[in-house]
């Protein structure tokens, strides 16, 4: 009770004594662990000695006799260093053409007045809506006809200008002071020097937040890379753990399977749990992906 | 600069009379100028990307092979007709109907009651944040691949310690009634923890001497919830919701590898019968009819989102 | 005026990054060649095709071959097909046999006979070779499209310890669907309404249940499709209503195998943990089962209601249409090298699919390992029972009609008879355009 006692030490000194909001936040607690137990399942059994036998497969319990065997499988099988670098590339690549993309336009609508301008903004607004994931069938074509077909590069063209990102940059943008650019006209700065040294400092916390989503979304992406990917030494982390979940005639190893998909999803986490705060607060800003 | 120019040229040949609307036109596109150049590189790849993909699938929507070895020819709408009459298609839209309320709804929930109960920031608090909000950061495969071994019949985890309880389970995957639930699971695992941080921004908002004062009137802790904080939430509701549906549509990751879609289409879901329609049947036509019919149904979705973003526009 | 340098440096440097991307990589030296395959995941498998193809680079330094995983046979045909559209072939494919047809019909395979021919051998000493029931799925229209690699049957695997328990005889085997319904029955054990034990496990996922239904309808007396023809099969037929209904009695008349639709991994999981009693299951996992499990079990020709008949399985080694002269003749070496006895020994003792070459099993290590594992020895047996699997123009989707009235079967949801016609209905549907084309073009 003291710890629960501590948990509302600030809450209003009146609803202090309510019993309510403590058996939500006990229920929260319970669900927390449930959400938690595909992650255990997971290391315990990656380190499970294939002699425990299928039957303790399940048990949450680890393993008296932890083994590395599952891990070096995995490894053998899949080509992860290979993986982790082409889903860097994807990640990376995307995330510098949009950057300079999304600064560009970001400030085009923040700062600048042009004919057609609420026309424009409705037109990126569009693409929040129609997703690149739902335009598969047709931007595969077009990825093809510009012989991208089976390249990272064309993994990543569909992504190359983000709506979501040029929103971001305008809000951030528009929240700088005018004065500031205004004594950088008056040095004679050109329009991009002024972006360059006054807009974008000034706005890396925006841009870090979109890192974290775009980097996150793409990490993760799976149906787009599989349908342009063919050739395994460009498969992404996510389509070649596909690979290791699909079976021929019959049989699964589950422990490998737990291994491959720890070491697939082990750096965005490990990431995650360093950075968490900004993270987090990326994702609220991030409204629409 | 030469993607820009032709905007200009029909100005340009114009009569003298108009002289004068002429140079209002060039003068207010020379002042543009600059502002579309900066939007270039953008409008560039949403030409191909969006709306280029939207001009392609309307074209590849109306034409089809008779035979497989046939030459593409016009068939006017009937791919829709024949996507409509597909019982795999209008089955996937049924699905995905229902996966989008039975996502969204059990999420939502979940995410509103997590961030209620971690409203306030503290050590034990933050972790359990960061907990909940793990499988947000996992792909959809990795979640798929995961779930697969809870969802084995017999020596899976569901079965190995639920079946201890329980005595019939069902056959999780493998019963074309379960299996589409099963697969929801998985959604709503992986996305409340995505909502809850929408609702913990949006709660900031409920003022606390508000709070305080209904509490002093009597209200108990339900009644202010119902009176004070939901009225407060209600555009984190819409715009919670919209990403739901959004994301009830688009993805599919765990049906490509969990289910294919079966037993018997019961986990098909329209994305994925798009998908297959374009990568194992090569029938781009129909495929294309799909995305469309999709694509449209979406629309009504956009009106939407676009009252909710203006209302948080206005509210920001 | 309004780009400064700097910021077209940095687009020509975007620019000319996504471009070195998009450059494919030159081909120099040995002639490189890629192979994909389709093998389960079980941590050995995956080794043993790198230790092969690592020999094989070893000893033909000319050739240098990459295998590629490529998952199940389905995915395995979507990305082989994918590749060809691309225009990057791979050279070689371990492809599911009965996708031969299908592809001829596409044009996406190479007619192998030339390359016969070239080594100066006959279609007919080449094919001699391999067992004769494999030769169906490999030639079509008496051209040879495709050469054996790993091939299966279905077995049926055994509990013994289980049937000994029951007061069964392991080394008498079911023989009868009235002798496995028997089995089945005194294999399952109930706690009140729950089951702790099934007596029978038949794996049913997207190909697997299609290889299922064939196999039960042919030991029932039936045909599945028209093996000189690929515009017809034959759903909606008593040897088929025979089949579906003995397998849907299993389910709800004799409760001896678990209801819904239940894929080869969680079947084989079932029965290594003892859940099952009993299954049918490819020998592609007769080594798997031999690795893991903790008990005594025996190995069995599927049990026949008419007359003992299997379906082959497995892969054949395919060379996909449109390759460089070069790349099909490496390609070729590889076929060769890999089909050859000793090699095809060592993969059947690696895998537990059977050896397509005949005399493989004339090696001396696989004398050895056969006398060792008597159980190995079952599934060739078999082999004279066995027939070609069912090949159709659009086999994935005509297999596909089937497996998901099947499904619903085994779900509780239709009964054989309708779910038969449905499936009859649909299949005609997809086979439409081929029959149009064909057996309906009428002068």
């Amino acid at each position: 009770m003291t710890l629960i006692d501590w948990l509302y030490k600030d809450a209003p000194l009146a609803t202090r004594r309510e019993i309510t909001p403590k058996l939500g936040f006990l229920l929260t607690v319970l669900l927390a662990l449930v959400w938690l137990v595909p992650f255990l399942w997971m290391g315990v059994a990656t380190l499970r000695p294939a002699s425990d036998g299928i039957n303790l497969m399940a048990e949450l319990m680890p393993s008296l006799k932890p083994t590395l065997d599952n891990i070096r499988d995995a490894w053998e099988i899949g080509d992860f260093p290979r993986y982790f670098l082409n889903t860097t590339i994807i990640c990376t690549g995307i995330l510098s053409v949009q950057f300079v993309t999304i600064t560009l336009a970001g400030f085009a609508f923040a700062r600048l007045d042009f004919a057609g301008k609420s026309l424009l903004f409705y037109l990126f607004l569009m693409q929040l809506m129609l997703v690149p994931v739902l335009l598969i069938v047709p931007n595969l074509r077009i990825v093809a006809q510009f012989g991208l077909y089976d390249t990272l590069a064309g993994v990543m063209m569909p992504f190359f200008a983000s709506a979501f990102g040029t929103f971001l940059m305008r809000q951030a943008f528009e929240a700088i002071p005018t004065e500031l650019e205004d004594a950088a006209l008056i040095d004679g700065a050109s329009l991009f020097q002024r972006i360059r040294h006054i807009y974008v400092p000034l706005s890396m916390p925006s841009f870090s937040a979109f890192a974290i989503i775009s980097v996150t979304s793409h990490w993760n992406d799976f149906l787009w890379p599989l349908m342009v990917i063919n050739s395994p030494d460009k498969r992404p982390l996510t389509v070649g753990l596909s690979v290791f979940t699909a079976t021929a005639e019959g049989t699964q190893a589950w422990g490998t399977i737990a291994a491959g998909t720890l070491m697939v999803i082990a750096p965005l986490l490990i990431t995650f749990l360093i950075f968490q705060k900004r993270f987090i607060s990326s994702f609220v800003t991030s409204g629409i992906k | 600069m030469s993607l820009a120019e032709p905007a200009a040229l029909p100005v340009a040949a114009s009569a003298p009379p108009h002289l004068h609307i002429l140079k209002r036109f060039a003068t207010r596109f020379k002042t543009s100028l600059p502002a579309y150049l900066l939007l270039l590189p953008s409008l560039v790849f949403l030409a191909l990307f969006t709306y280029g993909a939207m001009g392609r699938v309307l074209v590849d929507a109306l034409y089809q092979r008779a035979t497989p070895k046939a030459p593409l020819r016009f068939v006017g709408l009937d791919n829709i007709s024949a996507v409509l009459a597909d019982p795999a298609f209008t089955g996937a839209v049924i699905n995905n109907l229902v996966y989008a309320v039975g996502t969204a709804i059990p999420s939502i929930g979940l995410a509103l009651l997590f961030a209620l109960a971690l409203a306030r920031t503290n050590a034990v608090t933050s972790a359990l944040r960061a907990t909940l909000f793990l499988p947000v950061l996992i792909p959809m495969v990795a979640a798929s691949a995961l779930f697969l071994f809870i969802f084995l019949p017999n020596v899976g985890l569901l079965d190995y310690y639920i079946g201890q309880l329980l005595p019939v389970l069902p056959n999780w995957l493998g019963d074309s009634d379960v299996a589409l639930y099963a697969i929801m699971v998985i959604t709503i695992w992986k996305n409340a923890g995505y909502y809850m941080l929408f609702f913990l921004a949006g709660l900031q908002s409920v003022p606390e001497d508000v709070m305080e004062a209904a509490h002093l009137d009597g209200a108990g802790p339900w009644a202010r919830f119902r009176h004070i904080t939901l009225p407060e939430l209600k555009p984190t509701f819409l715009f919670v919701t919209v990403i739901a549906i959004l994301n009830a549509v688009t993805q599919v990751d765990h049906v490509f590898v969990m289910t294919k879609g079966g037993p018997s289409n019961a986990t098909n879901l329209v994305l994925f019968y798009i998908y297959q329609q374009a990568v194992e049947h090569y029938d781009i036509g129909k495929a294309s009819a799909a995305t469309l019919l999709t694509l449209a149904a979406l629309m009504g979705l956009t009106a939407l989102s676009f009252r909710t973003m203006a209302n948080r526009e206005g509210g920001a | 005026m309004l780009f400064t340098r700097r910021l077209m440096l940095g687009l020509a440097m975007a620019g000319s990054m996504v471009g070195a991307l998009a450059v494919p990589a030159m081909a120099e030296g040995p002639t490189e060649i890629d192979l994909f395959f389709p093998v389960p995941v079980d941590g050995k498998l995956a080794r043993d095709m790198g230790t092969l193809i690592k020999e094989f680079n070893d000893t033909h330094p000319a050739i240098k071959a990459t295998a590629v995983y490529t998952g199940s046979y389905d995915d395995t045909l979507i990305k082989t097909r994918a590749a060809i559209k691309a225009g990057k072939p791979p050279s070689a494919v371990i492809m599911s046999a009965n996708f031969l047809l299908d592809m001829q019909i596409e044009n996406e395979l190479t007619n192998l006979d030339s390359l016969i021919a070239a080594d100066g051998t006959t279609k007919e000493k080449f094919l001699g070779q391999f067992f004769p029931a494999l030769q169906g799925n490999a030639v079509i229209d008496r051209s040879v499209y495709g050469v054996p690699f790993h091939n299966s049957t279905p077995l049926l695997y055994i509990n013994a310890d289980k049937a000994k328990e029951a007061g069964l005889d392991p080394d008498k085997p079911p023989q009868t669907w009235a002798e496995l319904t028997d089995w089945a029955k005194k294999l399952t054990k109930r706690e009140g309404d729950k089951v702790t034990q099934w007596g029978i496990a038949i794996p049913c996922a997207y190909d697997y249940c299609g290889w299922m239904m064939e196999t039960l309808t042919m030991t029932n007396g039936g045909r599945y499709y028209n093996e000189e023809f690929g515009g017809e099969v034959y759903y909606d037929t008593p040897s088929m209503l025979g089949a579906l209904t003995w397998w849907n009695d299993l389910v709800y008349k004799h409760k001896v195998h678990a209801p819904g639709a239940t894929p080869g991994p969680a079947v084989s999981t079932s029965f290594i943990s003892g859940n099952a009693a009993m299954m049918m299951l490819s020998t592609g996992s007769l080594t798997y089962v031999r690795d893991n499990a903790k008990f005594n079990y025996k190995v069995a020709f599927i049990p026949r209601n008419v007359r003992n008949a299997v379906p082959i399985g497995g892969a054949s080694l395919i060379v996909p249409a449109g390759l460089e002269a070069d790349k099909q003749k490496a390609a070729w070496t590889l076929i060769k090298w890999m089909t050859s006895p000793e090699k095809s020994a060592w993969w059947s003792r690696a895998t537990g699919y059977f050896a397509p070459n005949m005399a493989a099993y004339k090696t001396p290590e696989m004398v050895e390992f056969l006398s060792k594992n008597p159980d190995a020895k079952t599934a060739v047996e078999q082999l004279d029972v066995a027939k070609p699997w069912f090949a159709t123009y659009k086999t994935v989707p005509v297999r596909k009609n089937l497996e998901d009235e099947v499904m619903l079967v085994l779900n509780g949801k239709k009964q054989p008879k309708e779910a038969l016609v449905a499936a009859q209905k649909a299949a005609d549907e997809t086979l439409k355009p081929y029959n149009a084309e064909t057996s309906l073009k009428l002068p």
